[in-house]
C-alpha cells in the first residue's frame, strides 16, 4: 500500500518556493517604487527649495537695495546740509517718514566737525512707541559712553566709498534691537570724507521678509553674514539626523540663505507609504500562504479521501464476495438425491447487502430461509451475516420454523443497538412427504405455482412482527403440502419495489404476470433469470435502489444422474417406469431420453468424466398436461437440435449409418429445445398427454 | 440382451432377447458379426423377445442389411412388437426391410 505522507512533504516544497517567488517580485516591485519615488520627492523638495531661496534672494536683495538707496538718499541730504548740524538731524528724520522699512537712520560725525556740538558727534532717529503711538524719535547719541568712534562699522563707513553692510549687531543706542547696518561715508563741499551715514535694518523684519522659506513643517532656515554670523537664526540641528541643505549666495552684502529640510521629513510621506505598502504586502503574502495552505489541504484531503475511497472499495469488494460465498451458490446443490430442484440469487443494490437467502439439508429434510433486513450497505450486511448464522446453528437441533424464528429473534433483538430489524420467512420441508412447515416474520408471501394445474397462489400467512423488534415475541408456524413439481418462489421487496426512472414499481401485478407465464414448467433457474430478465427491462437504465433477492424451490419426482457411460442408460429405464407415466408412454420416453442422453454422453463429455441429469415434471399448458424432460450436463456446448434431419425415404444403400437418434427424439416427442445456461447444456423435452 | 446366432441350412438366423439399448448395442455389434460375412444366404432377424430396440439397434441392423445386399443375401425381420415396429416407422426402416 501506498504511504501518503510523502504528499505534503511535496506540496510544502512547492507552496514555499512559490512563497519566495512571490514575496522576491513584490520586494522588487516595492524597492524599485521607493527609489524612484525618493529620487522623485529629492528632486521636487531641491526645486522648492532653489525656487523659495531665489524668491528669498530677491526679496532680501529688494530690501537690501531699498536700504542702500536710503543710505544714498541720506547721504545726499546730509551732503546737502553738511555745514548745519541741525539740518542732518531733520535729513535722517525725514529719511524715516519716507521710508518704512529702515528702523533708525543716524548719522556720525567725525571728531569735533561740529565744534559746538563737542568732540562726538552722532545724530539719529529711530522708531518709538508712546502711548500706543508710534513716532520718530530724533537725538544726538554720540559721547563718551557711545563712542561710535572706536566701532568697526564707522572706520567702514569712512573708508569704504560705497555701500557697506555691518555684521549683526545689538544696537544699544538707537533701535535697541539686533540689526544690520548699512553704512556710507558723506563728504563735504571739498570732497572729504566728514561723516559716515548709517541705516540700520531691524532683523526681526528680515525674519518676517523670509518667513515663507520654511518649506516643510518641520524644515528650517537662516540667513548667515560673510562671516558666518547669524542674521535670521534656525534651529540647531541634531546630531546623528540627516538633514539636505540649499544654499543661496546673496552677492552684494556677502550674506547667504540656507534652507535646513531634515531628511526625515523630506521623505515622511514617502516611508508613510512605504510603510503602508509593506503592510499590505505582507497581509498579501499572508493571504497567499492562507490560500495555499486552505488549497493544498484541499488538494490533500481529496487525495487522503481518494486513497481512502480506494481501500474502502476494495474492502467492500472483499465483503461482498465473502457474503456471496456465504449463501449457497453451487447449482444444482443436492448431487445426491434430486428431488430438488434449488435457485437462489442476490443482486445487492450496494456491494453488500442485506439480503439474505441459505437452505440445507438435514434429515431428509430441507431447511431454508430467505430474509431482508432493513437499510441497506455494510450494516445490513452485517446483521444479515449474524442472522445466516444464527439460522444455521439454531435450525441444527430444532425442527419447527416457528421455534427457530423465536429464537433468533430473540438473540437479534438482545443485541440490537441499531433498532434494525429484518423480515424473514423459514421453511422445513419434508421431503419424502412434501410437508412444509414454515414461519413467516413479516416477510412478503411467497408464491406458490402448482406446475401439474399451472396455477399460481401466495401461501397463507399468519401476520407475526419482523425479527429484532420484540424480544418475547412468540411466533406461529403454518404448514402445508407441496405436490410434486410444486414450485415456491421467495422473494425479498427489491423485486417488486424495483423502480423505473419514471419512479414506477414493477409491482406485485407485473410479478404474479411473470410467475403465471412460468407455471409452464420452467426450471428454478429459468424462472429467476427470465424473472430478472423482465425486471430490468422495466426498469431500464434506472438505478437499483434495492437488493433483489429470489430463491426458487421446486420440489419433484427425484431425477435420475447418470456418469458419462453408456452402461449407465439401462438405469434409465428403470427410472422411467418408476415415474408412473401411463404404459404407452414408457418405450417412447425411454426411447427420447436415452437417444438423448447417449447424444450427450457421445459429443459433451471429450475427456470423458462427468454427469448427465435427467429430471421430470408434469406440467399443465391451458388445461392440457404434459410431461417436461430436462437433460443437462456441464460439458462442452453442444446444440443437438442444431443436426440436420435424416431423410428416411432413402434406400437401404443410401442411407448413412448414424443420425437416427435426434431424428428419434422429434419423432416421439412434441417439443425439443436447447439452451446454454452458465456452463450447462440443456435440453427440454416435452410430451403433451392429452389432444 | 442376448443374441444368439443358428444356422438353419440357407438360413442364418439371429435371435435377440431383451432389451436392444445403446448399452447393450456394443455386445451385439460383436454377436452379429458372422452374418455381415454370410455369402447368399438368407438371414433371419428373430425379434419375438425383442423388447426394446434404440437407435443403436437400428444402426445394427442397418449395417446387416447393407453388408447383405452386398454378399447376395436377403434379410427379414421377424415378429417385431407394435413398439418396435412404431420406431421401424418412424424411422423408415419398415420400408427397408422384408418383415414377417
Amino acid at each position: 500500500m501506498k504511504n501518503p505522507s510523502n504528499i505534503p512533504v511535496k506540496r510544502s516544497h512547492s507552496g514555499l518556493w512559490i512563497l519566495i517567488v512571490a514575496a522576491a517580485v513584490l520586494e522588487a516591485i516595492s524597492c524599485l517604487q521607493y527609489f524612484y519615488s525618493r529620487n522623485a520627492i529629492r528632486l521636487e523638495a531641491e526645486q522648492r527649495a532653489q525656487s523659495e531661496l531665489r524668491r528669498a534672494e530677491l526679496e532680501i536683495n529688494t530690501v537690501t537695495i531699498e536700504m542702500e538707496a536710503a543710505t544714498k538718499m541720506l547721504v545726499t541730504l546730509a551732503e546737502r546740509y553738511i555745514d548745519n548740524p541741525d539740518s542732518i538731524a531733520g535729513a535722517t528724520r525725514t529719511l524715516l517718514q519716507t521710508i518704512d522699512n529702515v528702523s533708525s537712520a543716524g548719522i556720525a560725525c567725525e571728531p569735533n566737525l561740529f565744534p559746538k556740538k563737542g568732540r562726538w558727534y552722532e545724530i539719529c532717529s529711530s522708531r518709538e512707541t508712546k502711548d500706543g503711538q508710534p513716532y520718530i524719535y530724533t537725538r544726538q547719541i554720540g559721547g563718551e559712553h557711545h563712542d561710535y568712534l572706536q566701532t568697526e562699522w564707522y572706520h567702514c563707513g569712512l573708508s569704504i566709498d560705497s555701500c557697506w553692510w555691518s555684521e549683526p549687531y545689538y544696537d544699544n543706542s538707537g533701535a535697541q534691537a539686533m540689526i544690520v547696518s548699512c553704512t556710507h561715508p558723506i563728504r563735504n563741499k571739498q570732497g572729504q570724507v566728514v561723516a559716515v551715514a548709517c541705516v540700520d535694518l531691524s532683523l526681526a523684519y528680515l525674519q518676517g521678509v523670509s518667513e515663507y522659506l520654511k518649506i516643510y513643517q518641520d524644515s528650517y532656515y537662516c540667513i548667515r553674514s560673510g562671516k558666518g554670523q547669524e542674521i535670521v537664526t534656525g534651529d540647531d540641528t541634531i546630531p546623528g539626523r540627516k538633514y539636505q541643505i540649499f544654499d543661496e549666495f546673496i552677492d552684494k552684502t556677502g550674506w547667504s540663505i540656507s534652507i535646513v529640510i531634515p531628511e526625515d521629513v523630506i521623505f515622511a510621506e514617502l516611508n508613510r507609504i512605504g510603510m503602508i505598502v509593506g503592510i499590505l504586502m505582507l497581509l498579501g503574502l499572508a493571504l497567499l500562504v492562507f490560500i495555499m495552505w486552505h488549497a493544498g489541504k484541499n488538494v490533500l484531503q481529496l487525495i487522503d479521501s481518494t486513497a481512502r475511497n480506494q481501500r474502502m472499495e476494495n474492502e467492500l469488494h472483499i465483503a461482498q464476495t465473502i457474503q456471496k460465498a456465504m449463501l449457497p451458490n453451487v447449482f444444482p446443490p443436492f448431487r445426491d438425491r434430486l428431488d430438488l430442484n434449488i435457485y437462489g440469487m442476490v443482486n445487492p443494490a450496494k456491494e453488500v447487502g442485506g439480503d439474505l437467502y441459505d437452505f440445507y439439508i438435514r434429515h431428509d429434510k430441507l431447511f431454508f430461509c430467505i430474509g431482508d433486513v432493513s437499510g441497506k450497505g455494510v450494516p445490513a450486511a452485517l446483521v444479515m451475516a449474524m442472522t445466516r448464522s444464527l439460522f444455521r446453528s439454531i435450525s441444527s437441533h430444532e425442527d419447527r420454523p416457528e421455534v427457530i424464528v423465536s429464537h433468533m429473534n430473540k438473540a437479534l433483538t438482545d443485541q440490537n443497538t441499531e433498532n434494525m430489524f429484518l423480515t424473514l420467512f423459514i421453511g422445513v420441508l419434508n421431503r419424502d412427504t412434501g410437508e412444509l412447515n414454515y414461519c413467516n416474520a413479516g416477510h412478503c408471501a411467497p408464491v406458490l405455482i402448482s406446475g401439474q394445474q399451472a396455477t399460481i397462489h401466495e401461501l397463507e400467512l399468519i401476520p407475526n412482527l419482523p425479527v429484532g423488534i420484540m424480544e418475547d415475541f412468540w411466533y406461529q408456524g403454518q404448514k402445508t403440502t407441496l405436490q410434486h413439481d410444486d414450485v415456491l418462489f421467495l422473494y425479498t421487496d427489491g423485486l417488486t419495489e424495483a423502480e423505473n426512472n419514471r419512479h414506477e414499481q414493477y409491482g406485485e401485478q407485473r410479478m404474479m404476470a411473470q410467475l403465471q407465464a412460468s407455471a409452464c414448467g420452467w426450471r428454478p433457474r429459468t424462472i429467476a433469470d427470465r424473472m430478472e430478465a423482465d425486471i430490468r427491462k422495466f426498469v431500464g437504465g434506472a438505478e437499483q435502489s434495492d437488493d433483489l433477492t429470489m430463491l426458487v424451490i421446486r420440489y419433484q419426482t427425484p431425477a435420475i444422474i447418470m456418469r458419462n457411460d453408456i452402461q449407465q442408460i439401462p438405469t434409465l429405464a428403470e427410472w422411467v417406469d418408476g415415474l408412473g407415466l401411463p404404459d404407452e408412454l414408457n418405450m417412447p420416453v425411454n426411447l427420447a431420453l436415452e437417444e438423448a442422453a447417449s447424444n450427450v454422453m457421445l459429443y459433451a463429455y471429450p475427456d470423458g468424466k462427468g454427469d448427465v441429469i435427467i429430471e421430470f415434471s408434469r406440467i399443465n399448458r391451458d388445461g392440457h398436461e404434459g410431461i417436461c424432460f430436462t437433460i443437462s450436463d456441464r460439458g462442452v456446448a453442444f446444440d443437438p437440435t442444431k443436426q440436420a434431419e435424416v431423410d428416411t425415404t432413402k434406400s437401404a444403400e443410401e442411407r448413412p449409418i448414424g443420425g437416427l437418434g435426434i431424428h428419434l427424439v422429434r419423432q416421439l416427442m412434441d417439443e425439443l429445445s436447447y439452451e446454454r445456461i452458465d456452463e450447462s447444456n440443456v435440453l427440454t423435452l416435452v410430451k403433451m398427454l392429452s389432444c | 440382451m442376448t443374441t444368439e446366432i443358428k444356422e438353419n441350412g440357407n438360413q442364418l438366423i439371429a435371435v435377440f432377447n431383451g432389451r436392444l439399448d445403446t448399452a447393450a448395442a456394443v455386445q451385439a455389434a460383436e454377436d452379429v458379426k458372422p452374418l455381415l460375412e454370410a455369402q447368399n444366404k438368407e438371414i433371419i432377424l428373430e425379434c419375438e423377445a425383442l423388447d426394446y430396440i434404440s437407435s443403436s439397434g437400428l444402426r445394427i441392423f442397418l449395417g446387416i442389411r447393407k453388408e447383405a445386399a452386398a454378399h447376395g443375401s436377403k434379410v427379414i425381420v421377424r415378429n417385431i412388437n407394435s413398439n418396435i415396429r412404431q420406431v421401424f416407422v418412424m424411422t423408415g426402416f419398415i420400408s427397408l426391410f422384408e418383415i414377417e
